[in-house]
């Protein structure tokens, strides 16, 4: 599903983010990147998301060498990644039903198939009495709960999401991990950062840890 | 919207997450019925858009159409006093006043003598009782005009030169003019070049205003779409994360670019149209001066017509070169 080989990423400022990162995700596996703020989280989902191009190194998902991917073709590499922010960035001028709709806009599904399937969505998340609702008067867990309805609406093969947790308390931190570790059982590969190590601990799965931009340990769980 | 249907119902179509389709293979109807939905949905956000934020709209509307008014109005003019010149240059006549003591008589055997020459292709002899009535028809002096005891006015041979001879006729117009009997020869043919002169000039300056007010529409929607997409920049960070490409993004900014052109040209238009309407009276007069012999020329239906193709596509341009920019300028560096 998802493969680094001895991937590296300087910016333009000189910073190196990532060094030498090698590891492979198979489909349908749950996996935590771990380590302290600056060790290349961030930058490590952003090369995924083609938000960023690596500087050395070989990035292959779903069978796309993402270094090589055309710009016209990033669009389509997309498409197939659910992606959760830490801040959610929903679109506050627009209701829940429109926000988690937006991929669906962005494929052209047509009206009643998107109908359906944000309300599936919703429903997963247990947001479904509240699509009319205005993202501003919900709370922050049910406002994150919607981001994941968005990145999940379009039943994407890998679902990735930067800090997912990061604004709520520790209860609501659980829950929403329970929900990704819901989409794996259906068969979506999850890839979360996180520095919760407590809640990582909780979860029980396998957990990549980053520090300087340096894959440092691979810790699969012996249970699974 | 589609009404719900009963949940579990809902929850069993939904199939599992690892079946994604890859979205090339999509038949080429859905691709067809998906392009067709989004332009649906730019058209009617980027209208909706404009009614939400009614002040910049109608800013932005009122700079463009002014902008295009501007070069409008002088084609306008331009076109009529162009209808005018062209109307006197058909009229190539020389005007030979006689000498007053010439009888009338004596008129019509000069215009016999002047008609057998080649270069003649025909004259009218003008008594002067005709002048004179033709003179109270025009001019409203008719009361002064009775004070008068003799009739004052000469009479006149309206000579038509042959129409394949060249504009000035120098030979004839020479002639004429030495002739005796001739008191006076009115020909108008540097003022006519001078006309032409300046209706060149006009027609320059013109196009010069045309493509700088041109220039002027394609910034001010460029500037109003630049300042649509800051307003929306965390909306299509969002978009483009999704997976929407260029054209996704761009869409709404073009339908808002083309907008903002059709409303824009359509009140240049209406603004030339009323310009119009006021200068009617006014120039009906003078042209009545003509004896009629020239319409006023206002806008048919293809000239506002294209005039609102141009400025839609002016604003279309604008924004698409705006977002293209910005969609560029976006792109993830190595």
């Amino acid at each position: 599903m998802i493969h680094f080989d001895n991937v590296s990423k300087r910016y333009a400022g000189g910073h190196e983010a990532l060094n030498g990162l090698s590891f492979d995700v198979e489909a349908g596996e749950m996996v935590f990147v771990t380590g302290h703020s600056g060790a290349g989280k961030t930058t490590l989902l952003k090369l995924l998301g083609i938000i960023e191009r690596p500087s050395r190194g070989e990035i292959v998902l779903n069978g796309a060498d993402l270094g090589r991917v055309r710009q016209r073709s990033i669009p389509q590499v997309r498409r197939g990644i659910g992606m959760v922010f830490q801040n959610h960035r929903l679109l506050m001028d627009r209701c829940v039903f429109d926000n988690v709709a937006l991929p669906l806009g962005i494929v052209g599904a047509g009206r009643e198939e998107t109908a359906k399937r944000v309300r599936a969505a919703l429903d997963k998340v247990g947001l479904l009495d509240r699509e009319r609702a205005a993202p501003a008067t919900l709370s922050t867990g049910e406002q994150q709960r919607v981001g994941i309805a968005r990145a999940l609406v379009g039943k994407p093969p890998l679902i990735i999401a930067d800090e997912p947790t990061g604004n709520l308390d520790p209860q609501l931190s659980v829950e929403i991990m329970n929900l990704f570790a819901e989409f794996q059982q259906v068969g979506t590969t999850v890839l979360i950062a996180s520095h919760d190590l407590h809640l990582i601990r909780h979860m029980g799965k396998r957990v990549l840890v980053l520090d300087h931009g340096q894959l440092i340990d691979d810790f699969r769980p012996q249970a699974a | 919207m589609a009404r719900a249907r009963p949940q579990a119902n809902r929850l069993r179509e939904a199939p599992p997450a690892n079946q994604s389709v890859p979205r090339q293979r999509r038949s080429l109807r859905a691709r067809w019925s998906a392009w067709i939905q989004q332009h649906r949905e730019s058209f009617r956000s980027s209208l909706r858009r404009m009614v939400e934020r009614p002040w910049a709209s109608i800013l932005t509307v009122l700079v463009m159409g002014i902008a295009l008014a501007l070069p409008l109005l002088f084609y306008v003019l331009l076109d009529n006093a162009r209808a005018l010149s062209g109307g006197l240059r058909e009229a190539r006549e020389f005007t030979v006043f006689l000498q007053t003591g010439e009888g009338t008589d004596a008129a019509r055997r000069f215009a016999a003598e002047l008609g057998q020459r080649k270069d003649v292709a025909a004259v009218v002899v003008r008594t002067p009782e005709q002048g004179l009535a033709e003179f109270r028809q025009l001019s409203g002096f008719a009361e002064a005009l009775d004070v008068l005891q003799d009739n004052p006015l000469p009479n006149v041979l309206v000579v038509s030169p042959m129409a394949d001879s060249r504009v000035g006729n120098p030979a004839l117009l020479e002639e004429l003019k030495a002739d005796p009997r001739v008191d006076m020869v009115q020909y108008d043919a540097t003022w006519r070049q001078r006309l032409s002169a300046i209706l060149e000039f006009g027609a320059r300056a013109m196009q010069a205003l045309t493509i700088l007010l041109g220039l002027a529409t394609l910034l001010v929607v460029g500037n109003t779409v630049r300042m649509d997409i800051q307003a929306r920049a965390e909306e299509i960070a969002v978009v483009q994360l999704m997976g929407a490409s260029d054209g996704y993004v761009r869409r709404p900014f073009l339908y808002a670019g083309f907008w903002y052109g059709l409303f824009g040209g359509a009140l240049a238009v209406i603004a030339v149209g009323l310009v119009e309407l006021a200068m009617r009276g006014p120039l009906l007069e003078l042209l009545a001066s003509y004896q009629n012999r020239f319409a006023l020329h206002g806008f048919g239906w293809r000239e506002p017509l294209l005039v609102v193709a141009a400025s839609s596509l002016l604003g279309w341009l604008g924004a698409w070169v705006v977002s293209t920019r910005y969609l560029i300028a976006g792109r993830p560096q190595r």
